[in-house]
């Protein structure tokens, strides 16, 4: 099932615009912050200069300090953005000896700017104001003593040059983002370029056409492209089986209904109540053998195309043995073999198969010794434990499969070159794929004097924490009748 | 005087307008304190309340340092201040009593003659010199501010008590230009010691300069304002006005919006028609206070001024600059030497 | 023995008519799913041939609302469909047995048999298995109507096999019900089998050895034929 989550395109946009986003959140941040810093010094360094030009213009007469306030340093405090000014020149004692405005300067300002020069940041009338303070040694006749000349004005400056800054800054940024926006669309479509030439074959594709793709990609697309590859051939080996496959089976089907209708055509020219019944149990042979071929390829094709159906619950084989013998033992066809079971280990042993597919296996097994030997002959069935897997076999003393037979056994419609019997030639198939089905191996050996072993190897599964697994009931309970 | 007539006329017709022709609509007062002669800027103020009869303008013609101290003391706190002192009206500005008028008028306002768009200098008032025409008969009559200094150390005696200008004590906006002079060459107080050599009359304002002309009690009087000495010289064909050749003054007046307006509405309202079009249109027209705006046309626009007199106008800077001069300490080291200049060259040339 | 025969297939219809008529049965044959709901309601029966693949509906819904009802009729299941959820879904239902197509007639009497057998104990309340019958109330067993005197685990013995007849009865079973859980021998069952088998000589009846798997009581159809199984080999 082809889920679709969302397309690639959006998925990298989002990412991108994520990442933009959060990465130009605190770059933005960042940028806000130091624009506004940058603007605060350049205008900082104007309130120094106008303290400067007033500092210059302090004179000191009879011991007093004296000041005429310089219009050049009004203008530079003022700047082009025509800010609301203020000027302090203060004695040593605190006292102002020149000032435009009743500013209240706290005494730990002056304390720091006795110490070192120092700007501020503050509101007054309302407004945010930015004060610089700086102390001056001046040398008079008189005296020595040091004047702190304050100067500041209203910031709309400061923030107009820091927002314009940070404009310049985001819209810069802006451009960068869009430009990049715009770069990566192309490059992911020029990047998505062998999707697209990938899908288009696919899509022209004809439904028969399982040949290897033609195509160039780039390394990353390599394993998909492989994959792709891949897959048509398994299925244009999967084809060629099935059609081989139907092929054999109607040719399969096609002989015993050729005999049907040959034996019946003879039987309907003759006049002989002899022949009829001869024919009538020819053409119930036939019909039997068919119907029974018919089931075991319908069983085979399923085997072969049906999907794995997720994970399989751990099943008592000792349990599905049991109980697929003893059905098979009372079965009317058993009534002349000597059909049982070998001493099975004791408790349970787990395998991870399907309760079903066992039984078939099972059935085919019985069903093909019971049909290639004689009356009488002794078929047993038993588990064998190892290490790690658990070996099931069927024996019987027949006639045995020669050995450059067996390999071939496997195959459909093959029946270890023997014609004498009505089977299909399809049983040891069906155990066959069944067997790889649960991960398992067959193997077909030599009994002595004589007879043929079938072997089922299956991997254990470690059950001792899984309690909760499918338990067969004890096949005894469903073979007790109700009192 | 027919201004005063015409000004009682419309005192008493304006109410019934206003009263008739908006019945119904809300009458809005509106309080301006200026340092600005009534009868000058009457015609200013009629077209005013033509234009806008829902507010009832109440116009209040002081001086300079009155308007200036109302600025901070009256409750409630006018809603427009005009005055011609342009460093005290600047350092109320810079106090905060100011308020931002955003009109396009405002916006469209040269940046010389604005600050902080809050105040605007909306008048070009060349600061000139004159005398009596008769002047001429005894001496060559100054063109420039160097033929005045030549004058006052050439003819003292003839000149001895014949010349006058403003007192830098008693007038703020004599103390202003005393100051600008003072800043574009140091040969001011050469001029200021000769003015004292001739015992020159200090007076307060242009008007008394004028009648003294007029009266012949004064022979030349130096740093005029020039709007009214124009008017004047119309009436008084014996005294003649001379914009001085080397460089000319120009003061503006400043009006500001009071931080405080009770009525911001018809402030702001007041101010924008000042600034308007129509408003310089009437200042261009029909007072002599030159119109700031280059798009307007009369006989007393800046441009108009510029091409009589070339272009040696230099209007006092409307900057920050201005407020050096309101400080203390600098006025009374300017005072000071003012009068130690003035005084020395009058001691020196009273002892024979 | 009424027999109920719900089957769409006209041939395999007549067929199963003509084989389980000599039975000795009265059959009454059905093609569709109404009219086999109908019958069920009207009338009871020994034993249903319930083909799952109706043209009007579903055999495993015949069965589960037989079930909810509380009949437990013996159902056979007769279906073309050996797909292996059909033959869980159908035993989970209640089915008694199950029986693939094709199949054989023989294979068919003899689940038949089985199944009516079963049938018919439910109906007495006797076990009985050709000339053999075991009531379980008494404890009594006959043989030709004749009481068959046997000590306590012969006799437990015989009801383990009759109860199973004619399908094996596992070892384990027997030895859990002669022995209870006592540990015993491996050859303790057998030794109990061989005294049982020495009773029923001659009586038409013998015992069949499984092995590895239990034992099963059957009848000797070719009493002159010795066969391999029954040597006491084991």
């Amino acid at each position: 099932m082809i889920e679709v989550t969302g397309s690639l395109k959006r998925r990298l946009a989002v990412w991108l615009l994520s990442t933009v986003t959060g990465l130009g959140a605190l770059l933005m941040l960042e940028a806000w912050v130091s624009t506004h810093r940058a603007a605060e010094r350049a205008f900082d360094s104007q309130l120094e200069a106008a303290a400067l030009t007033i500092a210059e213009a302090v004179q000191w007469q009879a011991g007093e300090p004296l000041v005429e306030v310089p219009a050049a340093a009004l203008q530079i405090l003022a700047t082009r953005h025509q800010e609301r000014v203020f000027y302090a020149v203060l004695d040593a004692y605190g006292e102002a000896v020149s000032t435009n405005m009743p500013f209240t300067l706290q005494p730990e300002w002056r304390a720091r700017v006795a110490d070192a020069p120092s700007a501020l940041t503050t509101d007054f009338d309302g407004t945010s104001w930015r004060l610089y303070g700086r102390e001056y040694d001046s040398a008079g006749w008189v005296s020595q003593e040091p004047v702190q000349v304050w100067v500041g004005h209203t910031r709309v400056g400061r923030q107009a040059l820091g927002d314009e800054l940070f404009e310049r800054t985001l819209s810069r940024f802006l451009a960068m983002v869009l430009l990049a926006g715009i770069l990566m669309a192309m490059a992911l479509r020029v990047a998505l370029g062998p999707m697209r030439r990938l899908r288009r074959q696919l899509r022209h594709r004809n439904a028969d056409d399982m040949g290897p793709l033609d195509a160039r990609v780039p390394e990353e697309m390599r394993e998909l492209a492989q994959t792709l590859d891949h897959l048509f051939a398994r299925q244009r080996h999967s084809r060629e089986a099935l059609l081989r496959f139907t092929a054999d089976a109607s040719h399969q089907l096609k002989t015993p209904l050729a005999g049907l209708k040959s034996t019946s055509e003879l039987a309907l020219k003759s006049q002989d109540p002899a022949d009829w019944q001869a024919a009538l149990l020819a053409v119930h042979d036939g019909a039997d053998r068919t119907s029974r071929l018919a089931s075991q390829l319908l069983s085979l094709a399923r085997l072969r195309h049906i999907g794995e159906e997720g994970k399989v619950a751990p099943l008592d084989i000792v349990a599905v043995l049991r109980e697929s013998v003893l059905d098979w033992a009372g079965r009317e066809v058993a009534r002349d073999h000597d059909l049982g079971l070998a001493e099975l280990p004791v408790g349970p042993l787990w395998v991870r198969a399907e309760g079903w597919a066992i039984r078939e296996l099972l059935g085919n097994l019985i069903d093909n010794a019971l049909r290639y030997t004689k009356a009488g002959s002794e078929i047993t069935l038993g588990l064998c434990q190892q290490r790690e897997t658990v070996s099931l076999y069927v024996e019987d003393d027949g006639p045995g499969v020669p050995f450059e037979a067996r390999e071939r056994l496997l195959q459909p419609f093959e029946r270890g070159g023997r014609q004498d019997t009505d089977g299909s030639g399809l049983g040891l198939a069906i155990v066959d794929s069944i067997a790889r089905r649960l991960g398992g191996r067959l193997s077909l050996s030599e009994r002595s004097p004589h007879g043929l072993i079938v072997t089922l190897h299956l991997p254990l599964v470690d059950h001792q924490c899984d309690q909760n697994a499918t338990r067969l009931d004890d096949p005894d309970a469903t073979r007790e009748a109700p009192p | 005087m027919i201004p005063l007539r015409r000004r009682f006329a419309w005192m008493l017709l304006l109410p019934l307008c206003a009263l008739t022709i908006s019945a119904r609509a809300q009458v809005t007062p509106l309080v301006v304190e200026a340092a600005l002669d009534h009868d000058v800027v009457a015609p200013l103020l009629e077209a005013f309340r033509r234009a806008h009869p829902e507010i009832d303008l109440e116009f209040h013609d002081r001086s300079t340092l009155t308007v200036d101290a109302l600025v901070s003391e009256a409750d409630p706190a006018p809603d427009v201040v005009i005055s011609s002192a342009m460093p005290w009206q600047m350092a109320r500005v810079n106090e905060g009593y100011a308020q931002r008028l955003d009109s396009p008028a405002a916006r469209s306002w040269p940046a010389w003659a604005k600050w902080r768009d809050e105040v605007f200098g909306f008048t070009f008032e060349p600061i000139v010199m004159a005398y009596r025409l008769d002047l001429s008969k005894h001496m060559m009559p100054p063109q420039t501010h160097a033929d005045l200094h030549t004058l006052l150390t050439t003819e003292q005696t003839q000149l001895r008590g014949k010349v006058t200008t403003y007192s830098p004590l008693k007038s703020g906006v004599g103390y202003t230009l005393f100051q600008q002079d003072a800043r574009y060459t140091p040969r001011f107080w050469d001029l200021v010691a000769g003015m004292g050599r001739v015992n020159a009359s200090l007076e307060a304002n242009t008007r008394s300069m004028l009648e003294g002309l007029s009266d012949g009690r004064y022979w030349l009087g130096y740093n005029l304002l020039g709007s009214y000495a124009m008017v004047w010289a119309q009436e008084h064909p014996e005294v003649i006005v001379q914009v001085p050749q080397d460089y000319s003054l120009v003061m503006m007046r400043m009006a500001f919006i009071h931080r405080d307006a009770p009525h911001p509405g018809a402030a702001a309202t007041f101010v924008d028609f000042l600034l308007g079009r129509e408003g310089q249109r009437v200042l261009a027209g029909q007072t002599p206070l030159f119109s700031v705006r280059p798009d307007v046309v009369g006989p007393y626009t800046a441009a108009r001024l510029r091409d009589q007199v070339g272009e040696q106008l230099y209007p006092i800077p409307l900057n920050a600059s201005l407020l050096a001069f309101v400080d203390p300490q600098r006025r009374k080291a300017f005072l000071a030497r003012w009068r130690r200049e003035f005084e020395r060259s009058r001691k020196v040339s009273s002892e024979p | 023995m009424r027999l109920l025969v719900i089957e769409d297939d006209p041939l395999i219809a007549r067929s199963l008519e003509h084989a389980l008529q000599p039975l000795g049965n009265t059959v009454d044959m059905f093609c569709t799913y109404a009219e086999a709901q109908a019958a069920l309601a009207h009338d009871r029966f020994d034993l249903i041939l319930l083909d799952l693949g109706l043209p009007d509906g579903e055999g495993l819904d015949l069965l589960a609302s037989l079930r909810d009802r509380g009949d437990t009729t013996p159902v056979l299941i007769l279906t073309a469909r050996d797909g292996v959820d059909d033959r869980v879904s159908g035993l989970d239902l209640g089915a008694d047995d199950y029986l693939a197509k094709p199949f054989s007639l023989a294979e068919l009497e003899a689940r038949v048999r089985a199944l009516l057998r079963r049938s018919q104990q439910r109906s007495d309340n006797r076990l009985r298995f050709s000339t053999l019958s075991f009531d379980p109330t008494s404890g009594t067993a006959t043989l030709d109507d004749t009481p068959l005197a046997l000590p306590r685990r012969e006799l437990l013995l015989l009801e383990g096999l009759l109860l199973h007849a004619g399908s094996i009865a596992p070892r384990e079973t027997l030895e859990r019900r002669l022995f209870g859980f006592d540990d015993v021998g491996s050859n303790a069952l057998e030794v109990y089998v061989s005294r049982l088998r020495k009773r029923l000589q001659n009586s038409g009846l013998k015992i069949r050895t499984f092995r590895g798997l239990g034992y099963r009581l059957e009848e000797d159809r070719e009493p002159g034929r010795a066969e391999g199984p029954e040597d006491e080999t084991a």
